[in-house]
């Protein structure tokens, strides 16, 4: 793309060849050709496991979760579900694995894919035999466990959207911080409405006869003079002194007329209340992105926090399991 | 664990980090959304102003801002942050239209 046409962050080209490349939906999917292999090949399983399931729950001599049906059942599905737990978790903390572009996205794809197979391959070792307890927990687990990962991958997609509309409102259409950008027009305006108020005060040539001559008259008794008084301290001056002086200055306070228009709140500062709404609004939004932020992270700890727990169930159950099998192995 | 932090950025400050980037490709690695081949260059080169491709939108729109990108970086740059630009960007051309 010649760089020329990129005249300002918006400017976007409407050749074919970038089309598709404006806006950002709230719900949008891209399903490559690889991973339509993986979405068939899990279907595939999950539909060919109930085919069997069902078949064998009809016909099969011993449709229980601990005959040998049940058993391949759950050793498969227990395998699905520690390749989903391990295989990302080592992909990512490996170092040599991370030299591949896209193969930590490929690793989460299989993750979802061994989740979802082993979850319905441990339904079926079930057979709808929901006595054993600790069985039946390690199974109310797992759901829990693949359905916090579904919201989480959803969350996945849909947190980040809201976080940039979030942003994008604290943000100029610049690019700039919008704060620092309503701050320096509300102190424009307080500056302005200062001048006007300093306008209304009159100046020194305007000033009453009375203040006007009173320091002709006070001799060197003006505001901020030092009175230099006679030698004789008894003496008493008629001229006036500070006090009487600033007595006599007529102070200028503008009341404004019940009618006018300047007697509304806010009359003297046009636009403030428009800056301040501007500066929560943008607050407000600052504050959801925070709040955006955190549902995806503790979604993640949720999530990881769950898989312990079920792995825990599944242990307790695998317990219970193997003194059930194991002397019937050995007798 | 570290803390949250409000990431977007300011387009100044995206910039500065942009012309920081020495271009290693260690974020994109690093990243678990990225599903396709993309370079820095093109990333970088897209992510400030200028028209966005169809692929650095899709890696833009699937980015989930988990912050992957950050330790592997070098030179301590927030490649989430500049994917958080390159979102508002997308999000601002949708309202555009």
């Amino acid at each position: 793309m010649p760089a020329s046409r990129s005249s300002s962050p918006y400017d976007y080209a409407s050749d074919r060849e970038w089309a598709g490349t404006r806006g950002y939906p709230l719900f949008f999917m891209y399903i490559k050709p690889r991973n339509l292999l993986r979405v068939a090949l899990g279907l595939l399983i999950i539909v060919a496991g109930l085919a069997f399931c069902i078949w064998y729950s009809r016909n099969g001599s011993d449709p229980t979760p601990d005959s040998l049906v049940g058993l391949i059942y759950a050793v498969l599905g227990t395998v699905f579900l520690l390749l989903a737990g391990l295989l990302y978790s080592l992909h990512r903390r490996s170092r040599k694995s991370k030299k591949v572009i896209g193969g930590l996205r490929s690793a989460l794809g299989w993750h979802m894919f061994f989740g979802l197979t082993g979850l319905a391959l441990i339904f079926y070792h079930s057979f709808g035999n929901f006595n054993p307890r600790s069985g039946t927990y390690a199974l109310y687990g797992l759901i829990a466990l693949v359905i916090s990962g579904i919201i989480g991958r959803s969350l996945d997609r849909i947190m980040p959207r809201l976080i940039a509309k979030e942003a994008s409102k604290a943000l100029t259409q610049e690019g700039e911080d919008r704060i620092e950008a309503i701050s320096q027009q509300l102190q424009a305006i307080v500056e302005h409405n200062m001048q006007r108020v300093r306008g209304l005060t009159p100046s020194p040539a305007s000033a009453s006869p009375a203040i006007s001559a009173a320091p002709e008259r006070g001799g060197s008794a003006g505001r901020g003079r030092t009175l230099h008084g006679p030698w004789d301290l008894a003496y008493l001056t008629l001229e006036e002194t500070p006090q009487e002086l600033s007595r006599y200055e007529q102070s200028y306070r503008l009341v404004p007329d019940r009618k006018s228009p300047l007697s509304r709140p806010g009359a003297l500062l046009p636009g403030a209340q428009e800056q301040m709404a501007a500066l929560q609004a943008v607050e407000h939004a600052m504050r959801r992105e925070q709040f955006y932020r955190y549902v995806i992270r503790y979604w993640r700890i949720f999530h990881i926090l769950l898989a312990l727990v079920t792995a825990g169930l599944v242990i307790w159950h695998l317990e219970y399991a193997a003194s059930l099998v194991i002397p019937t192995l050995f007798h | 664990m570290r803390n949250p932090v409000l990431l977007h950025k300011t387009a100044s400050q995206v910039q500065q980090e942009l012309e920081a980037c020495i271009g290693c490709n260690e974020c994109l690695l690093a990243c678990p959304a990225l599903d396709e081949p993309l370079t820095i260059d093109v990333l970088n080169r897209e992510t400030f102003g200028g028209p966005i491709s169809a692929p650095v939108a899709r890696f833009a729109r699937s980015c989930y801002q988990c912050g992957a990108c950050v330790p592997p970086c070098p030179v301590g740059l927030h490649r989430d942050a500049m994917m958080m630009w390159l979102k508002i960007r997308l999000y601002r051309s949708g309202e555009e239209d």
